[in-house]
């Protein structure tokens, strides 16, 4: 079932040899701890029905994932930026349901390529 | 590819903190100075408490988006020489476009690429470089009268009609003076002149725009409007020629050759703006003023007076400063014969 990978390892490959191995460990951290915010206050903005705001977090995370070659996360986000943009958040609470649940998937994956680092 | 780059310090702003460390660590890793904001309004302030070489901005932010910042530093004289790179993704063209026409230097797609990092910032630095040297060379070569004038209409070039004195200086058989010296002791000379004519001039509000050779071309009362161009004008000269007798006491006890000078004033309206291009603009004067000024200028030598003035310039001083009337002069170029005074020194 899987289409493309979670990490996209040539991205991810390419950043650890620029960046440096310590680096990398600092970087995914940061990831993990300020996707999970971005995915809070996503969730917050929905209930309030706050698409500005929506939007802007949606692209943040689109942002700083695509940089780390997790590109399907990445791409997920942007759909629901788009929503945002478009200030219609009709469907938004299942594609968000998703996005945590890829999260967390993305998350472990992320630690491991860490550990293994 | 390799071309070295010579450190900055640049200012990372983001609201996305993975894009921030990634951003810091290459810019880093090139040698460069980096602090970090995270919304438009943060990074102002941390403009304004240091001089930054260069912004790099991230359009979406919350609290003051990227557009915010850049209307903001357009209108701040002390900001808006930083280059600013806007960071964007692909789809947000249209928002680039809209970022260079709000004055943006460039921009770069995120995920950023290491390699057009490094050139960009490479050329923002650069031309940061090239608008403070030029503005070093203004405020060399002009007052500070004039650099203010330039920052504040940025670099408008048109003209208006100004109310002015012009003064045209140069020393005396210069070029047989120079024969006769070395080509060290000839700029040595030239620019110990100029320090001294340029403290004159500037210290009674003049501006100096044209030096050609040993001459000078400097105007009294334009960009801004001086009370009374005329006499100042004049007690410029007067100090002038103080400080030719000073220099030439020296030079006279070094065993050097002394040197003399001669100056026309001419009051009068005159065409003034910036002519030249954009990348190199010079404030001057034009017209029938001019002329006549560079004209009298010459005449001393005629004359043997060191400063002859037209007569709108004699009406201009008050009775401390000593004229004499020479009469009507021929004047090359005129049709009607001139009036000049000479200043007695």
């Amino acid at each position: 079932m899987e289409e493309q990978a979670i990490i996209d390892m040539p991205t991810y490959n390419q950043l650890k040899d620029l960046m440096g191995a310590e680096f990398i460990i600092e970087l995914i951290d940061t990831y993990n701890l300020e996707t999970g915010t971005l995915i809070e206050q996503l969730e917050q903005a929905l209930k309030e029905g706050e698409a500005t705001s929506f939007g802007r977090c949606a692209h943040s995370i689109k942002s700083s994932s695509a940089s780390l070659g997790a590109l399907v996360f990445s791409q997920q986000a942007r759909e629901l930026e788009m929503m945002g943009k478009a200030n219609d958040l009709t469907g938004a609470e299942e594609k968000l349901a998703k996005l945590n649940v890829d999260f967390v998937q993305l998350k472990q994956c992320l630690e491991g390529l860490r550990d293994g680092s | 590819m390799g071309r070295n780059v010579t450190p900055g310090r640049l200012l990372v702003v983001d609201d996305n903190k993975v894009n921030r460390l990634l951003l810091g660590r290459g810019l880093e890793q090139q040698g460069h100075q980096v602090a970090f904001a995270e919304n438009g309004r943060q990074a102002l302030e941390i403009l304004h408490q240091n001089g930054f070489d260069l912004m790099l901005l991230d359009i979406q932010m919350p609290e003051m988006d990227g557009y915010q910042v850049l209307e903001k530093v357009a209108s701040d004289l002390e900001l808006r020489d930083i280059p600013v790179i806007v960071t964007s993704a692909l789809e947000e063209l249209d928002s680039v476009v809209r970022c260079i026409e709000m004055g943006a230097e460039d921009y770069l797609i995120k995920p950023v690429n290491p390699v057009l990092l490094r050139a960009r910032i490479g050329a923002g630095l650069e031309k940061k470089r090239l608008r403070d040297q030029q503005r070093e060379l203004i405020k060399r070569f002009a007052t500070a009268e004039v650099a203010q004038d330039l920052d504040e209409s940025g670099f408008v070039l048109g003209g208006r009609f100004v109310e002015a004195s012009v003064m045209f200086s140069d020393i005396r058989d210069f070029t047989s003076l120079a024969e006769s010296q070395s080509p060290a002791q000839v700029i040595e000379l030239l620019n110990t002149y100029y320090t001294l004519m340029f403290e004159a001039i500037s210290g009674q509000g003049g501006v100096i725009n044209q030096m050609v050779g040993d001459g000078l071309m400097s105007i009294f009362g334009a960009p801004l409007p001086l009370l009374n161009h005329g006499e100042q004008a004049v007690r410029a000269s007067l100090e002038m020629i103080e400080m030719i007798d000073l220099f030439n006491l020296d030079q006279v006890s070094a065993n050097r050759p002394t040197i003399k000078i001669g100056i026309g004033i001419v009051t009068g309206q005159v065409i003034a703006g910036y002519t030249g291009t954009l990348r190199r603009a010079t404030y001057t004067c034009v017209g029938d003023t001019v002329n006549l000024a560079a004209r009298l200028e010459a005449y001393t030598k005629v004359a043997k007076q060191p400063i002859l003035i037209d007569s709108a310039t004699r009406q201009s001083l008050s009775a401390t400063i000593k004229v004499e009337d020479l009469g009507l002069a021929d004047i090359k170029g005129k049709n009607q014969q001139v009036n000049i005074f000479s200043v007695v020194v």
